[in-house]
């Protein structure tokens, strides 16, 4: 069982004690992002096995339906992959827009 | 939901805590060093073992490296955003470490040497790497010296801290309330580091090495003194004519780097002839001053 992503192989990756931000780095040059909040969730989630139902979990943990929320979660998910700071691992990497 | 550079604003750089951004140092100088071959070791700040001395502070990120690799990763870090603010000749009495400064991971000190090691700084390396650990810094593994190793690389840090509260609390947590097993320990690494001169300041002992070339370095450091004494203390340790001649000019050279970072902006020449006239005044000034104070005791 594997999670949808896994961070890039140049990525530098701290999580804050309270797991509500994550500091991500593009190593060696930078630059350092900040994620907070439901982005801290999005990567936690994203980088979480089981890849299957990762949207949905996001959505259960932000109160939301999740159709609501994955077309956000996948322009998200997105940009951090053109930055090279995820990598999808198949499955459910790409979450569905639902009609 | 947006993601946030921290390289932007400076109130967007405000949000990352230090000790992230002294992590993903540590993480950044790896990298480049596992891309080009050069070892390296992470001492001290966040690479130290949190049960060594709880609760420590750092502010920047320590690394020392195998002295035949330190050029090329003096090479390698300016391609990749770290800017070199004061090279080893100038960094202190020791000339053992290069600063680098990153706009998104803060500062960097890159050793050479580690002050009080030997006999060689290449077999002082080998006799910590060969016990090397790893520690995750920034999400990389990074080696680093082992347990017992740590707790003496920061014992000799303190031993040129002078009357500095977090060395003498580092003495304090490691060598003065700790049990003999922990001391045996301790002395173990200081005879395999051939520490002894460095180490005789935590043991208030120094003066038993009087007739040790580096004994008036460790004395200044230890102990304080002027310019004047440092740079004497300098040419004494130097080994060999031209080495010790080498410290002697540079040592009314001035240090542009240094003028640099204490202005916070570059320096005019003016500026520069102003300090090459006025660091051997003050020099002066202060040994003067000094031995006034003798006399009046």
């Amino acid at each position: 069982m594997r999670a949808a992503y896994r961070p890039g192989p140049d990525a530098g990756v701290t999580v804050s004690d309270d797991g509500m931000s994550v500091y991500v780095a593009r190593l060696p040059g930078g630059p350092l992002l900040v994620l907070d909040g439901a982005a801290a969730l999005i990567w936690a989630e994203a980088t979480t096995a089981p890849a299957t139902g990762w949207v949905a979990r996001v959505a259960e943990l932000v109160g939301q339906p999740e159709d609501a929320i994955t077309a956000d979660v996948r322009a998200f998910v997105a940009d951090l992959s053109a930055r090279e700071l995820l990598v999808p691992l198949g499955g459910d990497a790409d979450p569905p827009t639902r009609a | 939901m947006a993601t946030q550079e921290a390289t932007g604003a400076p109130s967007a750089g405000a949000t990352v805590p230090l000790e992230v951004r002294i992590g993903f140092a540590h993480a950044s100088v790896q990298w480049i060093a596992d891309r080009c071959g050069a070892d390296l070791l992470h001492v001290k700040g966040a690479a130290l073992d949190p049960t060594l001395v709880p609760g420590r502070g750092y502010s920047d990120a320590d690394v020392l490296a195998r002295p035949a690799h330190v050029r090329r990763l003096l090479d390698e870090l300016p391609r990749h955003g770290w800017e070199l603010i004061n090279t080893f000749v100038y960094g202190s009495s020791f000339e053992h470490s290069a600063t680098l400064r990153h706009q998104d991971f803060g500062l960097l000190d890159l050793h050479r040497i580690y002050p009080g090691t030997g006999p060689t700084p290449e077999r002082a390396f080998d006799t910590l790497w060969s016990q090397r650990t790893t520690k995750v810094l920034g999400g990389i593994d990074c080696p680093v010296p082992s347990h017992d190793a740590q707790a003496v690389v920061l014992l000799l840090h303190a031993a040129r801290g002078g009357s500095d509260a977090k060395a003498a609390n580092d003495v304090e947590w490691l060598w003065t309330s700790a049990d003999d097993a922990a001391r045996d320990r301790v002395l173990d690494w200081v005879g395999r580091l051939d520490a002894g001169l460095a180490f005789s300041v935590i043991t208030g002992t120094l003066d038993e090495h009087r007739d040790d070339p580096a004994y008036d370095l460790w004395r200044v450091a230890a102990r304080g003194g002027t310019r004047m004494e440092e740079w004497r203390a300098r040419v004494r340790a130097a080994r060999g004519l031209r080495a010790k001649l080498t410290v002697a000019s540079r040592s009314v050279l001035v240090n542009v780097e240094h003028l640099t970072i204490v202005r916070g902006r570059p320096v005019s020449r003016a500026e520069i002839v102003a300090e090459f006239f006025g660091r051997p005044a003050r020099g002066l000034r202060e040994q003067v001053s000094r031995l006034a104070r003798r006399s009046r005791r």
